[in-house]
Order: structure tokens, then C-alpha cells, then sequence
């Protein structure tokens, strides 16, 4: 089966083209590296909060943990954009691979399940230290899996893909 | 300067450092010195850091002299296996002594010293002994007149040890012997990359005045689990490295990464040995860290974001160190 033609005419495209032929250290690996900058701002400060709901490092107050969901969106929004641009780099690579969908799929998840976290947990500010964590153990369990399920599946990409560029 | 040169300047620091730690800390048990206990722990963190850069810079060493006359392989590959099973007894040691620093400040003074004691001394002991062969090894790639015979056969106890050690190219087709094998290291250096950034992260923004509702004292906590991300990283780094070794030797981000790696040790030092951690650890919800405080854990957090950095660059500057 070939795949359709509209992933031919964005490789076609002058941004496309430039970011993956580029020999500029600003094209395709700065775009790579923001993915990785957005992993770490992302999965990071999630991860900070879901063991900390577990009951882990329980010396630290965990109301005040709050904040990091400025954090995990801000660097879901540099994974938005740079993620964008990396699909546009190799449209066919991402939309012939099962795995793509996987990705996005899962991470999908994670987010709601942040999303459930920060208004659940953390929205209610008369709840108790206990409540919230009562409150948050089972989103903290699926969001570590989520995302560790989310590192997994973007790291696949890169050995699983059918085609690099339109055949 | 060439890597030949590089692992000649780093490669007495394990060995005599080694042994020197290991003489701090068995003087500072005799003695009661909690002082000398501390610093050999702080020596056993910085060497296992150093060790990592002087095995890297082996491989360009290798490459360097390999085809000048009198050079043995079989005596080089004899070197290199006994490099490689006395860093990873090192790092496991540094790995120990890291935690046993982190439960110093957190526990009793009664209660400190209890079980890990034995399992750090096992370990620096193991680490002296199979550091000292490494030189051993290493030193008979140049040195015919201090070898015992001719060639790698050995007798004794030096027999016995080199039952443990890896056949490096052996070693190097294990880490390539399938795709699904690689990409399962490359994806655990990930997940300890968000493990460790976040731990890490959260410390030096509250540092830094965001999440200041936070007192820091208890971030503290948060310590074991970046060194964890941090020892999950260091292990799949080495297993990539002995992967394709040449790969990344002769990779400039790759040495850049080590070198920020380094000033990251360098700057966890200034952290915790100056006043700059007894003094930020005071500070309650809301309260202010002094300027220099923010400026360690400003660089921290940039010289975190460059190791990210020159790691993700490592694939785009594949080949740009000359071999010879």
C-alpha cells in the first residue's frame, strides 16, 4: 500500500525540507532537543508530584506542590509545538508507523489524567493533606505508568518506522 | 592533546585516589573521625566521577598507539577487561558512598553508620584491589620490563580475577546483539533523565524563588530519587558506550556531555560543602535564598539542561574528532 500523497506534498513543503536536510545545528536536533527540554519540564515535575501523592518524601507539604502544574504545562506546550515540527520534518515516518498513534494515544491519557490530578487533588483547597492523597493515589499510579508508557513509545519511533521519508 | 595523552593525565587518579579514600575511611572508623569518614565518602564520589572519563579516553588511547611495534592487543583487550570490571566496582562504591553521604545529614548521629558500613568497605576494598591490576594491565602495554612472563598467561589469584572480567568486544556485541535491546537502554536513560530533572528541577526553582510556598529543607528528601534517575543514567551510559565505543569517542558533544558532568560534580561540592546548604536549608515557606545560593542553583539547573543538550547533539557530531 502506498501511503497517501498529502504526506509527499508536506515533505515537499520549504519548512519540511528544511528542517531534515539542514546542516544548521538549529534545524532538526534543536527541535529534537525542545522535545527533550518539554520531556523534562513534562514527565519531570509529574513525576515530583505522583510520588509525593504515593506517600513518598511525605515530609513535604504537598498543597504547595501545586505550582508544578505551571511547569508540566508549560512543557506540554514546547512538546505541542516542537512535536509539530518534528511530525512536519517526517510526516510519513510518524503517519505510517502504528506506534505514532500509540504515542499520542497514551499521552493523551497521561494529560487527562494531570488534567484529573490538578482539579481533583489539588482544586479544592479545603481538602486535608490525607484526602488529597486518598484522593490522588490511583491517578499518581496511572500517570507514572502513562508516562514512563509515553518516554517508551517515542523512544520506539525511532526503530519502528516503515519509511523515513515518502517513498 | 591526544587521548593517549588525556588517559596517561587521568588514569592514576582512580588508583592512587582509591586507595587513599579507602585509608580515610578505615582511619576514620579506628579513630572515630567523623570528619575523615566524610571525606573519604566525598573522595569515593569524586573518583567514581573522574573514573568515567579516564576508561572513555582509553578506547581513543587504544586507537592511538595500536599499530606502533611492540604494541600488544591481546595485552591491550587483557587492560581494557580489567578496566571495565574495576569501573563498574567503582561506580557501585561512588554509588554507596553518595547514599551513605545523603544519610549522614539525615539521620542520628547513634544510628548513622550502622549496615552500610560493611557493604562500603567490602566494595572500596574490591575497588583498590581491581584498580591496582587495572594499572598492573595497563602498565605492561609499555612496559616489557615489568612483566611477569611472556604474554597474558597468568597464575594465582590474578587468574582467578580474570574470570571476572569481560572480553571487551564480547562485551560490545552483547549491548548490539538486537535493536530491541538498545532501544530499551536508550529508553531507560530517558526515563532517568525525567526522574532526575524533575528531582533535581523542583530543589533549585524553590532556590531560585518560584515554588516558594515550599520550605526547602524537605526537598532534601527528594535526593534519593535524582540519585537514583542519576544512577539508572550513569549504568545505561556506560552499557551505550560499550555499545559503540568508537562512536562516541571521537564525538565532541560526547566529551563536552562528560566534561558538564563533571562541573555538575564540581558544583554539587560548592553545594553541600560550603555554608551555601546549611544555610538555605533554614528557610522556611516563603522565605527568600541568598543571592549566592540562587547562583549555584542557577548554574545547577543550566549545566543540567547542557548535559540534555550535548546528549541530544551526539548524534549529529558522529565523527568529529580526527582518530588520529
Amino acid at each position: 500500500m502506498v501511503p497517501p500523497l498529502f504526506l509527499q506534498s508536506i515533505e515537499d513543503s520549504g519548512l519540511s525540507t528544511w528542517l531534515r536536510e539542514s546542516e544548521s545545528p538549529f534545524a532538526f536536533y534543536f527541535v529534537l532537543l525542545f522535545h527533550t527540554f518539554g520531556l523534562a519540564l513534562l514527565v519531570g515535575a509529574n513525576t515530583v508530584v505522583d510520588l509525593r501523592i504515593l506517600g513518598y518524601v511525605r515530609e513535604i507539604p504537598l498543597p504547595p506542590l501545586k505550582g508544578l502544574f505551571r511547569i508540566m504545562w508549560l512543557g506540554f506546550a514546547i512538546n505541542a509545538c516542537s512535536g509539530a515540527l518534528l511530525l512536519i520534518a517526517y510526516p510519513t515516518k510518524a503517519l505510517t508507523n502504528p506506534v505514532f498513534y500509540l504515542k499520542l494515544a497514551i499521552i493523551g491519557f497521561a494529560v487527562w489524567v494531570m488534567k484529573m490530578i490538578e482539579d481533583r487533588v489539588f482544586g479544592d483547597s479545603r481538602l486535608d493533606e490525607s484526602s488529597m492523597m486518598a484522593r490522588g493515589a490511583t491517578l499518581a499510579k496511572w500517570s507514572i505508568c502513562l508516562w514512563i508508557g509515553a518516554i517508551t513509545a517515542g523512544r520506539l519511533l525511532a526503530y519502528t518506522y516503515k519509511y523515513l521519508v515518502y517513498p | 592533546m591526544s587521548f593517549a595523552h588525556l588517559h596517561l593525565l587521568l588514569n592514576h587518579f582512580p588508583i592512587i585516589g582509591a586507595i587513599i579514600a579507602l585509608g580515610l575511611f578505615l582511619t576514620g572508623f579506628v579513630g572515630k573521625n567523623e570528619g575523615l569518614r566524610r571525606a573519604s565518602l566525598i573522595l569515593f564520589v569524586a573518583l567514581a566521577l573522574l573514573t568515567l572519563p579516564t576508561f572513555f579516553s582509553g578506547i581513543g588511547a587504544r586507537a592511538a598507539i595500536k599499530d606502533q611495534p611492540g604494541i600488544s592487543a591481546a595485552l591491550m583487550d587483557r587492560h581494557e577487561g580489567a578496566a571495565m570490571l574495576a569501573l563498574f566496582v567503582m561506580e557501585i562504591t561512588g554509588a554507596l558512598a553518595l547514599a551513605g553521604l545523603w544519610r549522614i545529614e539525615r539521620t542520628p548521629r547513634q544510628q548513622r553508620w550502622s549496615g552500610s558500613i560493611v557493604t562500603i568497605l567490602i566494595f572500596s576494598i574490591l575497588t583498590v584491589g581491581l584498580m591496582a591490576r587495572v594499572g598492573n594491565t595497563g602498565g605492561d602495554i609499555r612496559h616489557p620490563e615489568i612483566r611477569f612472563g611472556e604474554g597474558t598467561n597468568e597464575t594465582g589469584l590474578s587468574a582467578f580475577v580474570h574470570m571476572f572480567e569481560p572480553s571487551p568486544d564480547r562485551f560490545t556485541e552483547l549491548m548490539l546483539i538486537s535493536k530491541w535491546w538498545w532501544a530499551f537502554i536508550m529508553d531507560l536513560h530517558f526515563i532517568g533523565l525525567a526522574l532526575l530533572i524533575g528531582t533535581v528541577g523542583v530543589l533549585n526553582l524553590r532556590l531560585l524563588g518560584l515554588l516558594k510556598r515550599l520550605p526547602v529543607a524537605p526537598l532534601h528528601g527528594l535526593m534519593p530519587w535524582a540519585m537514583a534517575g542519576f544512577g539508572i543514567n550513569v549504568l545505561t551510559g556506560l552499557l551505550a558506550f560499550i555499545g559503540m565505543p568508537g562512536y562516541y569517542t571521537f564525538n565532541i558533544a560526547f566529551w563536552l556531555k562528560i566534561l558538564a558532568i563533571l562541573l555538575v560534580g564540581l558544583n554539587l561540592a560548592v553545594f553541600y560543602l560550603t555554608d551555601v546548604f546549611p544555610t538555605v536549608e533554614r528557610l522556611g515557606a516563603g522565605e527568600d535564598a541568598p543571592v549566592f545560593a540562587k547562583f549555584v542553583a542557577g548554574t545547577t539547573l543550566f549545566l543540567w539542561f547542557a548535559v540534555i543538550t550535548l546528549g541530544r547533539y551526539i548524534q549529529s557530531y558522529n565523527g568529529t574528532i580526527p582518530v588520529r
